[in-house]
């Protein structure tokens, strides 16, 4: 029985340890997807998102594939505020 | 002098030909004229003319030898009263099919009008994980700022025009449906079909002030 106990919480150790990253890095895709979306419909330069960082809720910083670095959030008045960072 | 007895005989004979092809298609005209120079040549031709219906190994090389002909036929036809008549039934009716292609479509499009529910594509708009969440809040601050044009413009003010509005809804609605097309094609095609209809809304005063007080 305990040999049984054993057995299942591995295989679930080892099922959450396979599931966690890919979630995860579905998430991020879909973040970085978003954040291009997001500074393309305001008319910046960038191309596609490489890598973004969550600063808080509805507040990133992105990476462009031309080097461009973004703050992409949210004000206080709703609106999504896209500024290229040096 | 038995050749041009026989010469004789078929340019007769060719003659004879011609005149029963000449009900038939309107070429005759054209070679009536060289009859005496060309006699032996049109003797050659207007047997391969007559028999195309009869035989079948002459009438391809025959059709792309007389293709000239029905060629000249065709623009020399308005000249003739008699030949150009059975034509037209034809053109019209191929002209027709068109037309009856091409009415079908106007019912598709009344029909697509009725059918505009802001709600529902609102909800779909919100619920769709084609769009991520901070470009649907960018999204709608493009609505947002739109609608105040559009106030602006029904209050009076002169400077954003119908054009100018216009511009500005169908890059907004250009910018919406690409971001739907890869992975909502269904919302896509449904806010597609509702583009006029929504148009409709926002430019008439009235239903626009309805739409504000709601």
């Amino acid at each position: 029985m305990t040999t049984r106990v054993i057995a299942l919480a591995s295989s679930l150790f080892t099922l959450a340890c396979l599931v966690t990253p890919a979630a995860a890095q579905q998430d991020d895709e879909a973040l970085k997807k978003d954040l291009t979306a997001v500074i393309a419909l305001q008319g910046q330069p960038c191309g596609e998102v490489v890598s973004a960082t969550v600063l808080k809720q509805n507040d990133y910083a992105a990476t462009c594939k031309d080097g461009n670095k973004y703050h992409v959030y949210e004000n206080d008045k709703g609106r999504v505020v896209v500024e290229k960072q040096k | 002098m038995s050749r041009y007895s026989a010469v004789i005989m078929l340019t007769v004979l060719s003659t004879g030909c011609m005149h029963e092809t000449k009900p038939q298609t309107q070429p005759p005209p054209v070679a009536a004229t060289p009859e005496p120079v060309k006699a032996p040549q049109t003797a050659k031709a207007t047997p391969a003319t007559a028999k195309p219906p009869s035989p079948t190994s002459k009438a391809p090389a025959t059709t792309s030898k007389t293709k000239p002909a029905p060629a000249t036929t065709a623009k020399t036809a308005p000249s003739s009263a008699t030949k150009p008549q059975p034509a037209p039934p034809k053109q019209a009716a191929a002209a027709t099919p068109p037309k009856q292609a091409t009415a079908p479509a106007p019912p598709k499009q009344a029909a697509a009008a009725p059918t505009l529910d802001l709600d529902g594509l609102e909800a779909r708009l919100k619920q769709t994980k084609a769009i991520g969440l901070m470009t649907k809040l960018s999204l709608k601050n493009k609505v947002d700022d739109l609608l105040v044009q559009f106030r602006q413009h029904h209050a009076g003010n002169p400077m954003p025009t119908v054009a100018e509005l216009r511009r500005s809804y169908d890059l907004l609605m250009m910018k919406v449906l690409s971001l739907l097309q890869d992975r909502d094609q269904q919302l896509a095609s449904d806010i597609l079909s509702s583009r006029e209809g929504i148009w409709g809304l926002l430019a008439d005063p009235k239903k626009f002030a309805a739409l504000q007080a709601e």
